[in-house]
């Protein structure tokens, strides 16, 4: 018999115990284990049973004094409880961990309506977003951007384009003209190129057909600025040429850009209009997303129900033939758009001006 | 060019069988572009058809006078007027009190409301009114009399708001710039019949050379008609003339001039009169000015005249600018009995070139119509037309008329296969079909089914290839039924751009360091540029200039972003502590006799407070300024973002920016790239904080440095470490300190890392120390300290031949 110290109470250990001993260890260790209230005690508990000095390792010791026909029964029932107690000590130190981390966490409370750290976000400027726009979707009609001078020949701005000087076209073109500090050619006047058109017989001159491109890119007007107007602005230029392209292929490409620009449910309309290197020529409208259409006293579309997007037509001959192509074997389409208006009417920006200010309380709302 | 058409004039020659609404709708889809329907009765209130019924003396005042108008139902009012060109019956506007008008004394676009009032002891009730106070015109001399048939009492607007169609004209239709023109096609728009005007043809031949001799002397006169009409009675035209051309915008003046206003507005055709008694020689000839004749003008403006001038002379000397304007010395006086009338036909180059030299941007009604195609056949219609209604309204008897015409241009006849339609427009339109669109514009048709030969009217000078014919039968048919098809021949060329490419990723990289790009006008003030260097411009290049500029601040093509850039921190950080702003746009490098090169530039700038606080919240933040190491940070991430191996360059200085915080490296004659803080001087001159840094890329220069990825899987073996301080002399960089310690390694050095710079006395004067951490790692297996300890013998070594640098 001895005695082994456990708290305040004192466990009675049979020196010689049978397997009715060990149920009754079984019950009090199990107690202990479920008293343990803080990892220490737990610890403790550990010790006293399963620790060196443990009451079954003690207890397993005696297995040699027993006699040889008990002792399997015996060492059995004593290891099978060994491992029942280990068991009992690890979910109770989970179930203590779980608690104590309950108990930190819940410390650690944070007001989550503080203003957070703050990370600097950067934008795209909206006429970025927007050409970005504009050339990812005629990529899905197999259009390929590219870009072309902003100072430009009168040849290809004007002449190649079936505007001869002189021409009553020139009028509307409002034309900023260059001169060179360096010393120009008189035989070839340099303009800030009226439109992205020039690029339609650069492009041509360039290459065979077919051609499916988009032309992106700054032009410049003499034009006194106004919320509508900007005598620096952007926009884009789209030119098909190949062996059959029509008309009909026309609308149907610019039906399908303003109804991936402003939506699935986009009608378009074209209107008879005049450019000197396009016939037939026509003006581009989508029907007004702010009052469907309707008019009335609709602002946006000034009650006409219709938002006018550009100009368009298919190439003229003389254009074709300037380039070197041959009319009667090659035809195609070329429209124009202005980029600042698509971002207006996409964004509600209400006026032009603002695009070009950088005031970052606009630019932030992008 | 914008011309007003009055409805009821339009009603002369087609009959409006739809509203004024659908009428409008339908010039405007069939490609007459309608800028508005103006309605001047619109704006009338409480005004009435009035008639005079007495007239009194104002019993105080000699040259007022009290009207007694009567305005129906009984109605009957007094009012005290001024105007002396009243009579008993006659017919008036008469304004109700309470009603708005127009300020007959100001410039016509102030409003008032009529008040009871009394004038000299006289309570005057309401007003008549004349034409200014009603918005039909400018005169404001008396009362607008009326049309005695109209009824008394009603609305004014009723019995004289007539709509006027403002209509936007492209230089492709000069025939619509006649009401004529307008109803030819509204004829066809409404499936209905065009009456043109009745003319009584004239005799040309008639006009001996003694009484007038017309010679054309330069082909700029492609034809010129004239005739000579005596026993002219210089007085007003007819009352509905004065109306029909004070509707559309013309202000009556004399019955010749309203005449040949009104020939102008019906065809599109100008005229000009001449006093044919002025005329020196009885000559009219169209030649070519000689270079420094002088001529002065109805504008009261002495002209010298340039050889490219065509003008209009007698025998002796320049009496106008051909269809420009016209000289003082052959002017139309009230003395004037008998005129030679002039109804030509110009090149359009050549008045344009005139108009602009000597008019600049007040061009003349006749001249911006002689700047278009006018048809050759209209100066006889012209002619015809005002020789009739100067002999109904001015009491002319015609002398004679003659006819230039040296070179008769042929009516144009267009053939096409009915295929076309199909071809151009991508829709089947039948032949016959074709040919009733075009027989409804009055074009001739022949057609035998496959092909279609047609001949447009005669004043349509637009029509010359077979797509012009298909666009006018699209028009009538409707653009609304071209179908939507998408193209369907060969799959065109997709090349790559490497250089824009390489541009959107630059640009999504900033944007994802929090930087916000701008895009600002590419032309600048060119005192900009001065403003950017220490004493004058940083660019060696002087801008390309704007010849016509809209204004001095967008007078220069930028060869710079950099004042953009600075111009758009200052405005912001108006409003905020710091910016953190960039830009992508080409620069214009002047090249003689040449394009500009267009350099496609990156310019980005920080300025400010670093921490992106926002309204001034410490919350969290650390505030502090930007620093260079900012800066070089970006620059540093967008290269390695972009994959850019640096490449050679010569460094030079940077103006404009600090001198010892700055770089510059130049490669093949173009700076590829600048950084640093901007000069202090500068910095203040652009009301921006010292704390401003900013950098410039040339993205071309950047392509160059792009070195194609290639992946290698990692290592599979551990690293290993060691730190090591290096004592170096102060003008040592850590750049080369890192280059030689790279250099040592062939391989099997996975990084070096900065931990610190020291300086002090463990240094000693004159001196810092580096502290470094190199991690080796091998792709064949796990090194042993003898590797490493072989690797920091060679790094030392060779530190401390190339460098002097010792370990500390
Ligand atoms: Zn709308």
């Amino acid at each position: 018999m001895r005695f082994v110290p456990a708290g305040t109470e004192r466990i009675f250990v049979s020196g010689r115990g049978n397997l009715s001993d060990i149920a009754e260890l079984r019950r009090q260790a199990m107690a202990e284990v479920d008293r343990a209230a803080d990892l220490a005690s737990l610890e403790g508990v550990r010790q006293r049973w399963l620790g060196p000095k443990g009451v079954l390792t003690l207890e397993l010791r005696t297995i040699g004094s027993r006699p040889p026909e008990e002792r399997k029964a015996f060492g059995e029932a004593a290891n099978r409880l060994k491992g029942e107690v280990a068991e009992r000590l690890e979910a109770r130190l989970s179930a203590l961990r779980a608690a104590a981390l309950d108990l930190r966490l819940a410390a650690e409370r944070e007001d989550l309506t503080l203003p957070p750290r703050r990370v600097r976000l950067g934008r795209l400027h909206p006429l970025t977003q927007t050409i970005r726009e504009v050339s990812r979707i005629f990529a899905t009609m197999g259009f390929e951007t590219v870009e072309g001078p902003e100072v430009e020949w009168d040849h290809y701005n004007f002449e190649l384009l079936n505007i001869p000087q002189g021409h009553p076209a020139r009028d509307k073109f409002n034309t900023l003209w260059i001169s060179n500090p360096l010393g120009g050619d008189p035989d070839r006047p340099v303009l800030l190129r009226t439109h992205t058109s020039p690029m339609q017989a650069r492009v041509m001159e360039a290459r065979k057909p077919p051609i499916r491109v988009i032309v992106p890119g700054r032009v410049y007007r003499f034009e006194a600025t106004d919320a509508y107007h900007e005598s620096v602005f952007f926009q884009f230029e789209g030119l098909a040429v190949d062996d059959r392209i029509t008309m009909a292929d026309l609308k149907g490409v610019l039906y399908s850009f303003a109804r991936q620009m402003f939506g699935g449910e986009r009608k378009i309309r074209f209107r008879p209009d005049y450019f000197p290197f396009t016939e037939p020529s026509a003006e581009i409208a989508i029907d007004c997303f702010v009052c469907g259409g309707t008019g009335g006293e609709c602002r946006t579309c000034g009650g006409s129900g219709w938002l006018e997007m550009g100009g368009c037509g298919m190439v003229h001959p003389n254009v074709l033939r300037g380039v070197g192509y041959d009319p009667s074997k090659t035809q195609g389409f070329a429209f124009g758009c202005g980029v600042e208006r698509i971002a207006m009417l996409r964004s509600g920006t209400p006026d032009i001006r603002l695009f070009q200010q950088n005031d970052l309380r606009y630019l932030e709302g992008f | 060019m914008l011309i007003k058409v009055p409805l009821s004039w339009l009603k002369e020659y087609v009959d409006v069988t739809v509203s004024t609404a659908e009428l409008a709708a339908l010039l405007h889809m069939s490609g007459t572009e309608v800028d508005k329907i103006e309605r001047p009765g619109d704006a009338w209130d409480r005004v009435w058809v009035g008639r005079i019924a007495a007239l009194d003396r104002h019993p105080n005042a000699d040259r007022l006078q009290l009207a007694t108008v009567e305005y129906g139902r009984g109605r009957v009012k007094t009012v005290v007027t001024g105007a002396t060109n009243l009579v008993v019956g006659a017919v008036v506007p008469y304004a109700e009190t309470g009603s708005r008008l127009r300020d007959g004394h100001g410039d016509g676009a102030a409003f008032m409301t009529l008040e009871p009032r009394k004038v000299r002891g006289v309570m005057s009730e309401g007003m008549v009114c004349s034409a200014k106070e009603l918005g039909l015109g400018d005169d404001h001399d008396g009362i607008l009399l009326l049309d005695p048939a109209l009824p008394v009492g009603a609305p004014l607007a009723e019995a004289l708001g007539d709509p006027v169609l403002h209509l936007e004209l492209q230089p492709n239709r000069p025939d619509c710039l006649g009401v004529v023109g307008v109803a030819r096609e509204v004829a066809a728009l409404l499936r209905t019949t065009l009456r043109e005007p009745a003319l009584a043809p004239v005799t040309y031949g008639t006009l001996p050379s003694t009484a007038l001799d017309v010679r054309i002397e330069d082909p700029g006169c492609v034809r010129f008609t004239a005739a000579v009409l005596e026993n002219v009675r210089l007085g007003p035209s007819p009352e509905w003339m004065q109306r029909r051309l004070a509707a559309a915008g013309m202000r009556p003046i004399d019955a010749i001039v309203d005449v040949t206003n009104y020939v102008m507005l019906e065809f599109g055709q100008p005229l000009h009169a001449y006093d044919a008694r002025k005329l020196r020689g009885n000559a009219l000839v169209a030649r070519r000015a000689t270079a420094g004749e002088r001529l002065r003008t109805l504008d009261d403006v002495d002209r010298t005249l340039a050889a490219t001038d065509l003008v209009i002379a007698d025998a002796e000397r320049p009496l106008g600018l051909a269809g420009v304007i016209g000289g003082e010395d052959s002017e139309i006086s009230p003395a004037t009995r008998t005129v030679a009338l002039e109804c030509a036909s110009f090149e359009p180059r050549g008045i344009g070139r005139t108009a602009t030299a000597h008019l600049a941007t007040d061009v003349s009604a006749a001249a911006r119509r002689f700047m278009w195609p006018l048809s050759a056949d209209l100066p006889a219609l012209g002619l015809a037309r005002a020789v009739q209604l100067l002999t109904e309204h001015a009491g002319a008897t015609l002398k004679g008329a003659t006819d230039v015409y040296p070179a008769p241009r042929p009516r144009p006849s267009v053939s096409l296969p009915a295929a076309d339609f199909k071809r151009v427009l991508g829709m089947d339109v039948s032949a016959a079909e074709a040919r009733a669109a075009l027989e409804r514009l009055q074009f001739a048709v022949r057609s035998d089914g496959a092909t279609l030969t047609v001949m447009p009217p005669a004043v349509r000078t637009d029509i010359a290839i077979p797509e012009d014919v298909v666009e006018e039968v699209a028009r009538l048919v409707g653009y609304d039924r071209l179908p939507t098809t998408i193209p369907a021949g060969e799959l065109p060329l997709h090349e790559r751009h490497p250089l824009p490419e390489l541009r959107e990723r630059a640009r999504d990289l900033l944007v994802g360091f929090g930087l916000t790009e701008i895009v600002a006008p590419s032309l600048i003030d060119p005192a900009w540029l001065e403003m950017l260097g220490v004493e004058g411009g940083i660019e060696a290049l002087p801008p390309l200039r704007v010849e016509n500029p809209t204004s001095v601040d967008r007078s220069a093509a930028r060869t710079t972003l950099r004042a953009s850039l600075l111009d758009a921190a200052r405005r912001n950080l108006r409003q905020r502590a710091g910016v953190a702003l960039f830009e992508c746009a080409p620069v214009y490098l002047p090249r003689a006799k040449d394009l500009p090169e267009e350099r496609q530039t990156l310019a980005l700038v920080l300025a400010g407070q670093a921490e992106p606080a926002r309204d001034g919240e410490l919350w969290l933040a650390r505030p502090r300024p930007y620093d260079l190491h900012d800066v070089r940070g970006v620059l540093d991430a967008l290269a390695a973002g972009l994959g850019l191996q640096p490449k050679p360059g010569t460094e030079v200085p940077a103006p404009g920016l600090h001198p010892s915080r700055s770089r510059s490296v130049e490669r093949g004659g173009v700076r590829v790239i600048t950084f640093g803080q901007i000069d202090p001087r500068v910095a203040e001159r652009w009301e921006l904080p010292e704390a401003t840094f900013l950098a410039e890329i040339d993205l071309a220069g950047m392509l160059e440095e792009v070195t194609p990825r290639v992946a290698t899987a990692p290592s599979r073996y551990p690293a290993a470490y060691r730190d090591a301080a290096f004592v170096v002399e102060e003008q040592v960089g850590y750049g080369d300190l890192e280059r030689e310690i790279r250099a040592s390694q062939k391989s099997g050095l996975e990084s070096v890392a900065l931990l610190d710079v020291y300086r002090g006395p463990q240094a000693g004067q004159g001196k810092k120390s580096f502290a470094v951490r190199l991690v080796f790692r091998s792709d064949d297996g796990t090194l042993a300290d003898a590797d490493l300890e072989k690797a920091m013998r060679r790094i030392e070594g060779r530190l401390a031949h190339a460098l002097g640098a010792v370990v500390r």
